[in-house]
């Protein structure tokens, strides 16, 4: 029997190749396990770090934001009618209302928001105020303004309009009684509204007109005042005085620090 | 030819399984996200209606305006509701700290902190704005 060496050679190389073959299989699964283990080691530190971003960050309603911003544009005309109303520029509240709206936009927290405004002119309202102090027992304390909102956020963008109008209206009434002479008890009722509600007033401080000059009514006069909670105020005073009429006049300050006066003539009741 | 293929099918068994664990994962994180996210929302829902109700009447721009920090804590532990820890900051408008004691009721320990930015303005006569940072984690 002769070996033939080329089919001894070809037998070797045969197993060799078989042997190869089922070592490049393990290699893979080597591999195919690697890859296994990268892959799930990448996703337990992509869960990670998706945890560690969403601390600190909410999804509230954009509502509830527009309605905070509404309030603090709210106390903005608050503040710029209680400083004009005590003697301040007319412009102030233009001018208040955009320093507000230059922080409003530096805040990035919600989102980009921009406030524009516009403050009402036309034939009572100047820059946005009305002050209407009258002779009638009527006087209002007024400030209005038109805003646009808009907010730009990734998911969504949105555009609000609405209006602040704050007013301080008082009505003042009343009567006197001649008790001795040129001495009269003069007896008033104060109404106070806030935005048309009734409203309570901080302090309330009256004058007279005697000769002239305006004469503040303090407990010389037995100044009394019964205050009836609901924005209604009895007051009574002595006055001395030789008209038939008596001028009152009334300052008053509400809860917001809004000034308003009235003024009104008293006849004989 | 055979064992080759074999190889190729452990390999694809191999990956099938890989797809199941990471769908597994990635099912399962965002539960938690999802939850953890409402919790916190949850929380900055109740600051922020805490700031509004006490800005509503402008006692909080007045207690900044004050500088009457201990009422300011103690409103706002009236407002939130019990166990709720909060951490407040007032910045002016140049964002400089303003409040000068801490505005806190216990430190918050627990993971889950929520943030309330708020804008308040007072209503005085000087106009003032206050950037007001609420902090807030339920009590461990």
């Amino acid at each position: 029997m002769l070996h033939n060496p080329l089919a001894f050679g070809g037998g070797f190389m045969k197993r060799k190749e078989r042997k190869f073959g089922s070592n490049n299989s393990a290699q893979l699964l080597i591999v195919a396990a690697l890859a296994i283990a990268i892959l799930i080691s990448a996703t337990t530190a992509y869960v990670y770090e998706l945890g560690k971003e969403t601390n600190g960050t909410y999804n509230l309603p954009i509502s509830d934001f527009v309605f905070a911003i509404k309030q603090t544009t709210r106390n903005a005309v608050i503040s710029s009618l209680a400083n004009v109303s005590n003697g301040g520029e007319k412009t102030l509240l233009a001018t208040n209302l955009n320093e507000l709206s230059q922080i409003l936009r530096n805040l990035k927290q919600f989102g980009i928001w921009q406030l524009s405004f516009a403050v009402l002119d036309n034939l009572v309202y100047d820059s946005g105020i009305w002050l209407s102090w009258g002779t009638s027992g009527i006087g209002v304390s007024s400030a209005y303004a038109d805003f646009t909102l808009r907010a730009y956020d990734i998911a969504m963008n949105s555009t609000v309009n609405y209006a602040v109008n704050v007013t301080t209206t008082i009505t003042v009434s009343g009567y006197y009684t001649t008790i001795l002479g040129i001495e009269k008890v003069v007896n008033l009722t104060c109404n106070v509204y806030n935005e048309g509600e009734p409203a309570l007033a901080q302090n309330i401080t009256l004058f007279y007109e005697n000769l002239g000059i305006w004469v503040p009514i303090d407990s010389s006069n037995n100044f009394s005042i019964t205050d009836y909670g609901n924005g209604t105020y009895a007051i009574s005073f002595i006055v001395t005085t030789l008209s038939n009429t008596v001028q009152v006049s009334a300052h008053l300050r509400d809860l917001r620090g809004i000034i308003v006066q009235a003024n009104m003539t008293c006849y004989e009741g | 030819m055979r064992s080759q293929n074999k190889g190729q099918i452990r390999i694809i068994e191999a990956f099938l399984a890989v797809l199941i664990i990471f769908s597994s994962f990635a099912v399962s994180a965002n539960l938690t996200t999802t939850q953890n996210t409402t919790k916190r929302d949850d929380l900055s829902y109740t600051g922020l209606q805490a700031l509004m109700k006490l800005d509503s009447d402008g006692s909080l721009g007045k207690y900044i305006d004050e500088g009457n920090w201990t009422a300011l804590r103690d409103a706002l532990n009236l407002i939130l509701p019990a166990g709720t820890s909060f951490n407040l900051t007032v910045y002016n408008s140049q964002m400089q700290q303003v409040n000068t004691a801490v505005i806190s009721n216990g430190a918050l320990n627990n993971q889950e902190i929520a943030f309330v930015e708020y804008l308040c303005v007072s209503q005085g006569l000087v106009f003032r704005c206050y950037i007001i940072h609420l902090h807030l984690a339920v009590a461990s």
